[in-house]
C-alpha cells in the first residue's frame, strides 16, 4: 500500500479552491487528508516503520486542526484568500512528500519546492511581510547550499564535510543557533495558519532530516553530537531571553519555537553521543507535543487583531474559551506537568544525567531553560489575557476557529494522558501522567467549587487607598521582562522614553551581510561589459589551464 | 503520606517561627498553635472578588497548594509513591503551582501583583538551576535514579552531599520567600516579592496561599532530611525544628538583601549545584 493515496484529498482541495463552494470543499478535503495521515502515520509508527510516519502523524494532527479553522479564518481575511486556499494544500503535500522521500534528486526537488511555497505563503501577506519573506528565502538558500554539499559530496568528501553540510542544511531549517535568526522574522509575519504550519511542521523536517541522516550517510562524527548539544542549549537560552523582550505576540511564539527546537536538537545530539532510548523518546515526544501546542497557540493568536502585548489585556473575560484553550497550550508550552512537553523534558533530564563526560551539567542548562520558559509564558498569558484591557483589541473568534483550536487542544490532552502512543514503539515507560492529570483536575475542581460557594463580595483591586488604578499602571511587555533581561548581558536594554532592546548578534549578521555585498562588488568589477577584458580573461584562463595540465 | 504529615505540621512550623521571633525580641508572642486557629478563621471569612478577575484568580492559590502537596507526596519520608525520575516531577509540580500563582497575581490588574510576579520569576531563574543540579548530583550518587534511593551523608560522599545540602538550604530561603531574599513581614509593597502576589487574595484564598508557603519550606526541609542518616520521620522532624530556630534567628538579627543584590547571593546556589554535580560525575 503506497502512502501516496493519502495525497488525493489535497488534490481535491486544490481543485475546489477556485470554485464558489471552495471553502467548504477545502475544509472537507483537509479533514480527510488529516484523518488519512493520522491513521497511516499512527499505524506506521506503532508498527515500527520509522520516523517519517511519526512525522506524517504530526502533520495529520495539525491538518485536522486546520481543517475547520482555515475557512473560518480566511472568510474574515479576504485578502488573497483563494490563493491561500490553493497554496496551503500544496505546501502540506510538499512537506509530507519530503518526509516520505529518501535522499536523492527527488528529495532535493521537494525540499526546494517546499521552501519556495513557504516563501510565497509568507510573502503573500503583503509589503509588511517582505523583509520576513526575504529572511526566509536567504535561510532556504543557505540550507540548500548545505544539502548540496552533503548530497553531492557523499562518497567524495570525508564524513566531517558531509556532516558539516547536513548540519547547515537541516540545522538552518530547524533553527540551530546561530542560524536561528530568520525564524522569528519570517514566521510571525505570515497569516496565523501559515505560521502554525511553518513553526509546527516545517521546522521538524530539519530534525527529521538530521535523524534520518545517520541511516543515509552513516554515523555522525563525535563533534556533531557535541555541537548539537551545546548549540541546541545555547540557542534555547538565547531565544527565550530574546523572546522575553519581544513585543509581538506571534514573534514571541516564534522565539519559543527556537527554544523548543533547541531542546530537540540537543536531545538528538546527546543521542548521537550515547544512544539511549530515553533521548529518542524526548526527541520524538517533544516534536509531537510542540507541533500541537504551537499550532494551538499560533491559531489562537489568529483570533486577535492586535498582536502587540502592551496593547492587549483582559482577553480572558472577553473570550473565556479562547483563554482556557490558550492557557492549556501555555501550561504545556512552559514545560510544566501534566503537559506532554514536560514528559519529554523529564526524559531529556534523565538522558543528560546519564550521558558521557560532562553532559550531566547540561541538566543545569535545561533547568535554566525551564525557569525562563515559566517566566516567558507567564508574561505572554498574563499580559495578554489577564488584568485590565490596555486597549480595544479587535477579536474575531468564529465557530470554525473554536473547533480547530479545540481539536488541537484535545489531541494535546490525548498525548498527555497516553504518551504511550508515541513512546511505546520505542520501549519507554513513563510515570502515569494521565493519573496525575485526572487527580490534579479533580482536586482543583473540588476546591474551586467549594471556594465559589463560600461567602464573597465584589470589590475593586487594592490601590493603596490613593487614586484608582488605570490600565496603564500595569507593566507593559518590556517592563515585565526587564528584571530578567538585566541578568543576561548578551542583550542591551536601552531605557528612556521609548525603551528598546538591542541585540548585538543582529549587528554581527548585518556585518556578515555587508562583507558579502562588499565581496560581491569586488567580483563585479570583472564584469565590466568590455569585450577586450573578457577576451583577455579567456586567454589568461587558457594559459593557466594549459600550464596546470602540461606542468 | 508525607504530604499529610506535612499538611498537619505546616501551621505548627510557621507558628513556631513566629513565636520564636517574638521571644527573641522579648515579646510574649502568639502561641505556636495560633496558626491553626488563624487558618480556620481565614477559611470562614468573606473573601473579596476584585472586579477584573477571572477563574485564574482562584486557580492560583488552589494549584499553589496542590502542586506543593503533590511534590511532598513524592518524598519517601513516610512510605509513599516512588519511581524513576520522581525528583524532576516534584520540582516541576512546584513550578506548576508557581506558574498559576504568578498568573493569579497578574489577574487583578494591580501593579504590585505584577511586580511580585516578575520578581518571583527572577528568583526562580536564579535559584532553579542550582537546586536541580545539586539534587541531581545527590541522586546520581544514589540508586534507582529516584528520591527513595538517595544516599545518606557519610564519609565517602560527604563533599557532594554537603554541597547539595547547602544548595537546598539556599533554595529553601529563596523559594520559601524568607530573609535575606524576601521579608515575609514587610508592610511596604515596594519591597515585597512573595507577599505582593497575595495582596488581593483574602479569606480562604489567603489561607491556601499561607499553607502552600509553609509547605514549600517543608518540602525543601524534607529533601534535606532525606540526605541525612537516621530514621526518616525523626530526621525530618529534627530538620524542621532546626529550620524554625534558624529562620527565627535569621529574621531577627539579619537584614533583607537589596533586590538587586539577589543575583550575587543566589549565584552561590548555582556554584554549589555545579560543584555537587561535578563531584558526582568524578566521584570525589
Amino acid at each position: 500500500m503506497s502512502p501516496l493515496w493519502t495525497f488525493l484529498p489535497l488534490g481535491l482541495a486544490v481543485v475546489s479552491a477556485g470554485t464558489p463552494w471552495g471553502f467548504r470543499g477545502l475544509s472537507l478535503s483537509l479533514g480527510l487528508a488529516g484523518l488519512a495521515w493520522v491513521a497511516l502515520g499512527g499505524m506506521g509508527w506503532a508498527w515500527g516503520w520509522g520516523a517519517p510516519f511519526l512525522y506524517l502523524l504530526l502533520l495529520g494532527a495539525l491538518t485536522l486542526g486546520l481543517a475547520p479553522y482555515l475557512p473560518a479564518y480566511l472568510a474574515h481575511h479576504p485578502r488573497e484568500a483563494h490563493l491561500y486556499a490553493l497554496l496551503i494544500p500544496l505546501f502540506l503535500a510538499s512537506m509530507a512528500g519530503v518526509a516520505l522521500t529518501s535522499p536523492g534528486f527527488g528529495f532535493l526537488f521537494l525540499w526546494e519546492g517546499m521552501a519556495l511555497l513557504g516563501y510565497f505563503l509568507v510573502a503573500l501577506e503583503g509589503p509588511g511581510a517582505l523583509a520576513g519573506a526575504r529572511a526566509f528565502f536567504l535561510a532556504s538558500r543557505l540550507s540548500g547550499a548545505g544539502l548540496y554539499l552533503a548530497f553531492l559530496g557523499q562518497g567524495h568528501l570525508g564524513a566531517d564535510w558531509v556532516w558539516a553540510g547536513l548540519l547547515l542544511g537541516f540545522g538552518v531549517k530547524a533553527a540551530l543557533f546561530p542560524f536561528h535568526a530568520w525564524l522569528p522574522q519570517a514566521h510571525p509575519v505570515a497569516i496565523s495558519p501559515v505560521s502554525a504550519l511553518l513553526s509546527g511542521a516545517m521546522t521538524k523536517l530539519g530534525l527529521l532530516g538530521l535523524y534520518q541522516s545517520q541511516y543515509w550517510f552513516g554515523p555522525p562524527p563525535l563533534w556533531v553530537g557535541w555541537a548539537l548539544v551545546l548549540l541546541g542549549l545555547l540557542g534555547a537560552v538565547y531565544a527565550l531571553v530574546r523572546g522575553l523582550g519581544e513585543e509581538d505576540l506571534k514573534g514571541a511564539l516564534a522565539y519559543s519555537s527556537v527554544e523548543n527546537l533547541g531542546l530537540m536538537l540537543s536531545a538528538l545530539g546527546a543521542y548521537f553521543l550515547k544512544p539511549m532510548p530515553l533521548l529518542l523518546g524526548a526527541f520524538f515526544l517533544h516534536q509531537v507535543a510542540h507541533a500541537l501546542f504551537k499550532g494551538l497557540l499560533f491559531l489562537g493568536a489568529g483570533a486577535l487583531e492586535e498582536r502587540r502585548i502592551s496593547h492587549l489585556g483582559g482577553l480572558f473575560r472577553r473570550a473565556p474559551e479562547l483563554g482556557a484553550l490558550a492557557l492549556w497550550g501555555m501550561v504545556a508550552g512552559a514545560g510544566l506537568p501534566p503537559g506532554p512537553v514536560f514528559l519529554a523534558e523529564w526524559q531529556l533530564y534523565q538522558g543528560f544525567l546519564q550521558g558521557p563526560f560532562l553532559m550531566p551539567l547540561a541538566a543545569g542548562a535545561l533547568a535554566l531553560v525551564g525557569a525562563l520558559a515559566l517566566y516567558f509564558y507567564v508574561r505572554l498569558f498574563g499580559l495578554a489575557f489577564l488584568g485590565l484591557p490596555r486597549g480595544e483589541a479587535g477579536l474575531h473568534w468564529a465557530r470554525g476557529m473554536r473547533l480547530g483550536l479545540g481539536a488541537l487542544a484535545g489531541l494535546l490532552l490525548l498525548v498527555a494522558v497516553a504518551p504511550g502512543l508515541i513512546l511505546d514503539p520505542l520501549g519507554i515507560r513513563t510515570y502515569p501522567n494521565g493519573f496525575l492529570l485526572v487527580l490534579l483536575g479533580l482536586l482543583a475542581g473540588v476546591f474551586y467549587r467549594r471556594i465559589r460557594q463560600l461567602p464573597q463580595r465584589e470589590y475593586g483591586t487594592w490601590d493603596c487607598g490613593f487614586q484608582p488604578l488605570t490600565p496603564r499602571m500595569q507593566p507593559n511587555g518590556l517592563g515585565f521582562a526587564e528584571p530578567a533581561l538585566r541578568l543576561f548581558p548578551f542583550l542591551r536594554l536601552r531605557a528612556g522614553e521609548h525603551p528598546r532592546l538591542e541585540e548585538p548578534l543582529a549587528e554581527v549578521y548585518a556585518g556578515v551581510g555587508r562583507a558579502y555585498s562588499h565581496l560581491a562588488a569586488l567580483v563585479q568589477t570583472l564584469q565590466s561589459g568590455s569585450l577586450h577584458l573578457y577576451l583577455l580573461l579567456q586567454l589568461l584562463t587558457l594559459v593557466v589551464v594549459l600550464g596546470v595540465v602540461l606542468l | 503520606m508525607t504530604a499529610l504529615l506535612a499538611l498537619l505540621l505546616a501551621p505548627l512550623f510557621s507558628g513556631t517561627v513566629k513565636w520564636l521571633k517574638a521571644r527573641l525580641t522579648h515579646r510574649q508572642g502568639p502561641s505556636p498553635l495560633m496558626e491553626y486557629r488563624n487558618l480556620a478563621k481565614l477559611w470562614r471569612k468573606v473573601w473579596v472578588v476584585p472586579h477584573p478577575t477571572t477563574p485564574l484568580f482562584l486557580l492560583g492559590p488552589i494549584m499553589a497548594l496542590l502542586g506543593t502537596l503533590g511534590a511532598l507526596a513524592l518524598l519517601p519520608i513516610l512510605p509513599g509513591l516512588s519511581f524513576k525520575g520522581d525528583f524532576l516531577l516534584a520540582l516541576y509540580l512546584l513550578g506548576l503551582g508557581r506558574f498559576l500563582q504568578m498568573l493569579a497575581a497578574l489577574d487583578a490588574g494591580s501593579s504590585f501583583g505584577a511586580q511580585g510576579s516578575y520578581r518571583e520569576g527572577v528568583v526562580t531563574v536564579l535559584a532553579e538551576p542550582g537546586t536541580l543540579m545539586a539534587l541531581a548530583g545527590a541522586v546520581l550518587l544514589g540508586e534507582g535514579f529516584s528520591l527513595s534511593g538517595l544516599p545518606q551523608l557519610g564519609v565517602e560522599n560527604s563533599l557532594v552531599l554537603l554541597l547539595a545540602l547547602a544548595s537546598l538550604a539556599l533554595a529553601l530561603l529563596a523559594e520559601g520567600a524568607r530573609m535575606p531574599v524576601d521579608d515575609p513581614t514587610t508592610h511596604l509593597e515596594l519591597t515585597m516579592i512573595h507577599e505582593a502576589q497575595l495582596l488581593d487574595h483574602s479569606g480562604p484564598l489567603l489561607a491556601l496561599y499561607e499553607l502552600a508557603g509553609s509547605l514549600k519550606m517543608l518540602f525543601y526541609a524534607g529533601l534535606m532530611a532525606l540526605l541525612l542518616p537516621g530514621p526518616k520521620p525523626l530526621v525530618f522532624l529534627g530538620v524542621v525544628g532546626a529550620w524554625a530556630v534558624v529562620l527565627a534567628y535569621l529574621e531577627t538579627y539579619g537584614v533583607k538583601l537589596r533586590y538587586l543584590r539577589l543575583p550575587d547571593f543566589l549565584s552561590y546556589n548555582t556554584l554549589f549545584g555545579v560543584l555537587a554535580l561535578l563531584g558526582a560525575i568524578w566521584r570525589f
